[in-house]
């Protein structure tokens, strides 16, 4: 049994959960990066087309950090969905009680829709890589440099309205998922102590309003800039 | 019928006893213990650390318990803490020390040997729970805390909070869920033990009642261990869990198990008084509450104002005024009677009058709220609870109640009953509280019969008594079956108007006003004729709706009220018969001037032991005349 | 019987035993005094219903003074009623109003079966605790309770997860039906003292392995068992069991060896 305890980590309950917490960690780290490079936005067209570009030209690496990106954002979907089925059937089903009422001190909004919040940014990750990063592939030259337009494929996306806000409505959905996500994280790698779990509870809600505040900021800035 | 009451004590120097016990009983190999079985009848730290150690040393253990899992056995409820003669305080204490204060706080009615052998296994049970992880309260540099608690002068209590029951059980337990993984033990939940099977005159089995099914099961063994508590529940209120009971222990007594000091009840001094007919139970305030709570009432009959309007000097605290030495720490049974005597005389508090305070008020002010919050933090939000006041500000108010039985099936110095093989530990067993049991020392007594001694004596029985071999399908069990069958199908088919709780209830009137914290001839026969008549119409008008088939609640419960009104008649009996006052058996006509217990050593220095002699005769008082060796029988003074 | 003045409406879920079909049915109660415990108002219905020759109620309780962990319902939706520390036993009809319908149902979870009406199965919580909840300390192993010294903070931490009575409101609560709570206090328990520590790897993997076994859920951090553990038992304690399993799982190796000699 001793053994196939081990072995069993990557199937256990705090096994997976803790792979959901890194794998969720590292993705709060990439969205900073992403939304630090958006900035470049504010800057103007050159600035962000030359910040792409140096992107593209790592070439195979960027391939292969994106392959990496890859793995881990299937692996924090993949393990989280199983997780919910396996939660809703060790809750004895989907209608469990008659009625059910949380106590208010445990349960929040955000904890209770990070399934949905969840699907909402997948299904938003899906389109965002469709119509941006596979979008319209326009050309400009920068000092002497022919490269990708990244800024002209960016502000034509968001002249559209209902694009505009469906960003904004997914980056709401980004923030409650990160604001339950991040101090969880914390917690199911068990870095929860007495003394400073507090604090990285609002460290999560700040990381959440900042990241997802900026993305959504850009969005309605590229969208009242290009009408 | 000749009935065997040796105590079998062993020879030479009371300190030198067990040792020498110990050393001259016979040992069985380790690779013939597993050649036995053995029954544990109840999971609570009795039956708890006897089920695991015995598991541990190799035999095979069917253990057997009521709830839905050995955890929830009603030793989880003690609060306050266990007595252990550690001394490590340094203020004089010593194995002899604890050994005197419990004979002492007895009222010198019980076995000097076992006493003393108790007070020397209390420490090896203190360093037996700090291995099993039991959180013990400790000090800054990380020593063992220590408390006082009532009959003693020295700090000797160990606890956890105010959880000490359930920590100390939680360790049992948690060793015999290892032996349960080990497959040493076969944990039988959701059973309650119907009665005893005797094959050629030992112990061989049990018939237990499935309590979901509602099937009786056979399971047979080489000895039973009944490890199923105290009787407090024949009072029908007491602070005892609601499925605590005396049947188990009373088929022993039936099959010829002798019961002893039957009316050797403890009331317990600090309990949440009555408020109202529903009441389904008493919930006690630990003792250790009175190391920083003064007891009073007003000085004035019928005072009505708020405990907080009455000044100082018009407060009786009537337990430091009357025992100046031991103050509010005066023991369990002469608290309650104080308490008593001031309602009798009209000074109880409260909307019934029947209650006194338990006041924090000066403490607070002496230590600050913070210090007391620690001590007492969880009492206090219980007490609360129940009774929404709040005792940070005001007193609390409280009242004596039924919390211990001291009496039980009679057993030798090997925790033997009368029945060979028939094993008997912790509150169900007789041996060694006397007429009045100390603070802190059922836990205590409990573990170290589980630990320390039934280990011992259980393997010297087996190893020196020729066992036939036996299986569940011998007559003995099929009559026995048989019996219980016939008891259960007798209840259903009554189909009366009244409820088993109607009669439980009316039983506990009987039993708290003549059986109860003082007691009187006249009092006790009418109890006794009153329980008669009483038990008659139960079986012409009791109601058990439904039938065997389920988990029919009402049918086991009627199962039990049956056997408390006869156990009722035997205590009611027994305080008839003993003509003296002592711990908690109070007798009204003996008692001294300033109205304390008055023993009578030369006529009462014994054990009284009833034998069952069948249904329709009396049955027979024996005596097992107490010795005392080494400690000289004197009157008890706590002033 | 009773001698208030609160009259009641309750659903209350009834179902015979654990394969049949259950359903809520209405019950009237009247003259409820503030004073009685919610157990003693069920008490008061099932008296009515024997006197009827119905079936009483089936639920769980015993010591009704909140320490032994049986009784378990969930009122209104919540496991022991909602309230802060309080087990249903503790519960208390003042905290209802006169006219209230009040809705009773079993805890609920795949690893609580239903037994019959409001009694559940809970051998699930004694199953995680045989798997290693416990100090491999045989009687008479022994030494001086003061041989090892803990200083008080870690034993008061100790004793707050301790305090574990094994209600399963934890798991009734939590949206998973996970066990972490009750499992995390008793792992948390034995690793915060010295005398538990050599086992806790082993400990760790096992109980957490037997847990999920037995169809107990994941941890998602709702922290809706610490709201309603009566004990009022803090998710520090899970996550103290995540990290014990955490170094376990990557670094407790036991070789297998013939044990022999002379």
């Amino acid at each position: 049994m001793m053994a196939a305890a081990v072995n069993h980590y990557f199937g256990s309950s705090i096994g997976r959960k803790q792979l959901v917490a890194t794998t969720g960690l590292l993705l709060c780290g990439f969205l900073v990066s992403h939304l630090a490079g958006n900035f470049f936005l504010l800057v103007g067209p050159n600035a962000f087309n030359l910040y792409a570009h140096k992107l593209e030209a790592l070439g195979g690496l960027l391939f292969v950090v994106e392959g990496i990106l890859a793995v881990i954002f299937t692996i924090h979907l993949g393990l989280a969905i199983k997780l919910n089925i396996e939660n809703v059937k060790a809750r004895g089903g989907a209608k469990r009680y008659a009625l059910k009422k949380n106590t208010g001190r445990g349960t929040t909004f955000m904890s209770q829709t990070m399934p949905w919040t969840g699907l909402i940014l997948l299904a938003f990750v899906i389109l965002h890589i469709k119509s941006l990063k596979l979008g319209t592939y326009y050309t400009t030259v920068v000092d002497g440099v022919t490269m990708r337009d990244l800024y002209k494929t960016t502000m034509e996306y968001f002249v559209s309205t209902p694009a505009t806000i469906w960003y904004v409505v997914a980056m709401v959905a980004a923030a409650l998922h990160t604001s339950h996500g991040f101090a969880s994280a914390f917690q199911s790698m068990g870095w929860n102590h007495g003394k400073y779990f507090k604090n990285v509870k609002r460290i999560g809600y700040l990381y959440a309003v900042l990241v997802s505040g900026g993305f959504a900021f850009l969005a309605v800035w590229c969208h009242l800039k290009g009408v | 019928m000749a009935i065997n009451l040796d105590p079998k004590v062993p020879q030479g120097p009371l300190e030198q006893k067990w040792d020498k016990h110990k050393f001259e009983s016979k040992l069985i190999n380790p690779a013939n213990k597993r050649k036995f079985t053995v029954i544990v009848v109840g999971t609570g730290l009795a039956g708890g650390s006897a089920a695991a150690t015995l598991a541990e040393l190799g035999y095979n253990v069917l253990s057997f318990c009521i709830q839905d899992s050995p955890r929830r056995a009603h030793s989880i409820a003690a609060q306050g803490g266990i007595n252990g003669a550690k001394n490590y305080p340094n203020d004089g204490d010593s194995v002899k020390r604890l050994f005197y204060d419990t004979i002492k706080g007895g009222d010198y009615r019980s076995r000097e040997a076992n006493v003393y052998r108790l007070a020397q296994v209390s420490n090896n049970i203190i360093d037996q729970m700090v291995s099993q992880g039991v959180p013990f309260a400790r000090e800054y540099g990380g020593y063992l805390d220590n408390r006082s608690f009532g009959g003693s002068q020295v700090s000797r209590t160990f606890y956890a909070r105010g959880q000490t029951g359930q920590q100390l059980l939680l360790g049992a337990y948690s060793g015999m869920m290892k032996m349960v993984a080990k497959g040493k033990i076969k944990m039988y939940n959701r059973r309650e033990m119907m009665d005893l099977v005797t094959i050629n005159g030992k112990a061989r089995g049990i018939i237990v009642k499935n309590l979901i099914t509602g099937e009786l099961e056979r399971y047979a063994a080489d000895a039973v261990l009944l490890c199923t508590g105290g009787y407090g529940n024949v009072f029908y209120l007491s602070t005892n869990a609601k499925h605590s009971n005396a049947s188990a222990a009373w088929r022993c007594y039936k099959r010829g198990a002798a019961f002893a000091n039957p009316c050797f009840t403890q009331i317990h001094p600090t309990c949440i008084p009555v408020h109202g007919d529903y009441q389904s139970k008493l919930t006690l305030m630990s003792e250790s509450l009175r190391n920083d709570g003064r007891v009073w009432v007003p000085k004035k009959e019928g005072d009505n104002r708020k405990p907080a309007e009455i000044p100082e000097e018009e407060r009786d605290y009537y337990l430091e005024r009357v025992y100046p030495s031991f103050g509010n720490l005066a023991p369990r049974d002469v608290s309650s009677r104080q308490a008593k005597f001031r309602c009798d005389e009209g000074k109880g508090v409260g909307p019934t009058k029947q209650a006194v305070y338990l006041d924090f008020r000066d403490a607070i002010k002496r230590d600050g709220r913070e210090v007391i919050a620690g001590k007492y933090g969880n009492l206090f939000e219980m007490y609360e609870r129940i009774t929404a006041d709040d005792p940070y500000k005001t007193p609390m108010m409280i009242f004596p109640a039924v919390h211990y039985t001291m009496g039980g099936l009679w057993v030798d110095y090997n925790l033997m009953s009368t029945v060979p093989g028939l094993h008997v530990l912790g509150e169900a067993n007789f041996s060694d509280h006397g007429a009045n049991r100390l603070g802190a020392s059922a836990l205590m007594q409990g573990l170290a019969d589980g630990y320390f001694v039934a280990p011992y004596t259980l393997g010297h029985y087996l190893a020196s008594t020729p066992l036939e071999k036996i299986t569940i399908e011998d007559n003995a069990f099929k009559d026995a079956e048989q019996a219980v069958r016939l008891q259960t199908d007798r209840l259903l088919k009554v189909k009366g108007k009244r409820t088993a709780d109607d009669f439980h209830k009316e039983l506990g009137h009987y039993m708290w006003d003549y059986v109860g914290m003082s007691r009187n001839e006249a009092g006790l026969k009418k109890a006794i004729d009153g329980i008669r008549k009483l038990r008659e119409e139960f079986w012409q008008d009791v109601n058990v709706p439904g039938d065997t088939g389920n988990m029919n609640l009402e049918l086991h419960k009627a199962a039990r009220v049956a056997d408390f009104l006869e156990l009722g008649e035997l205590m009611a009996l027994d305080a008839l018969e003993r003509n003296e006052s002592c711990g908690g058996h109070f007798r009204e006509e003996y008692q001294t001037e300033d109205n304390e217990a008055k023993r009578d050593d030369e006529h009462f220095a014994h054990a009284a032991v009833w034998e069952y002699t069948g249904a329709n005769s009396s049955p027979v008082r024996h005596k097992e005349e107490l010795v005392f060796e080494n400690l000289k029988l004197a009157t008890r003074s706590y002033k | 019987m009773s001698a208030g003045n609160m009259n009641l409406n309750l659903k209350i879920w009834r179902q015979p035993t654990g394969a049949a079909e259950g359903k809520l049915v209405d019950y009237r109660v009247e003259g409820v005094s503030p004073d009685q415990s919610f157990l003693e108002m069920i008490d008061v219905l099932n008296d009515q219903l024997v006197r009827k020759g119905e079936d009483p109620i089936a639920f769980d309780h015993d010591c009704r003074e909140g320490i032994c962990g049986m009784c378990s319902m969930m009122i209104n939706g919540k496991a022991h009623g909602g309230y802060k520390n309080t087990t249903t036993c503790q519960v208390h009809m003042r905290l209802y109003k006169d006219g209230d319908t009040i809705i009773v149902e079993p805890f609920r979870a795949k690893a609580f079966p239903i037994v019959k009406d409001l009694t559940v199965d809970r051998s699930g919580i004694d199953k995680v605790m045989m798997a290693g909840g416990f100090i491999s300390a045989n009687t008479g192993n022994a030494q001086d309770g003061n041989a090892v010294l803990i200083p008080k903070p870690i034993a008061d931490e100790a004793m707050d997860a301790a305090a574990c009575i094994g209600c399963g409101a934890c798991v009734a609560s939590c949206p998973n039906g996970s066990g972490m709570l009750f499992m995390g206090a008793k792992i948390s328990q034995l690793a915060l003292l010295p005398q538990g520590q050599p086992e806790s790897p082993r400990r760790s993997l096992n109980m957490v392995h037997t847990h999920d076994t037995l169809g107990f859920g994941n941890c998602t951090t709702h922290a809706e068992c610490e709201a309603t553990c009566p004990k009022g038992i803090s998710i520090e304690h899970i996550a103290r069991m995540n990290r014990e399993y955490l170094k376990a799982a990557f670094t407790y190796y036991e070789k297998s060896r013939s044990e022999g000699g002379a």
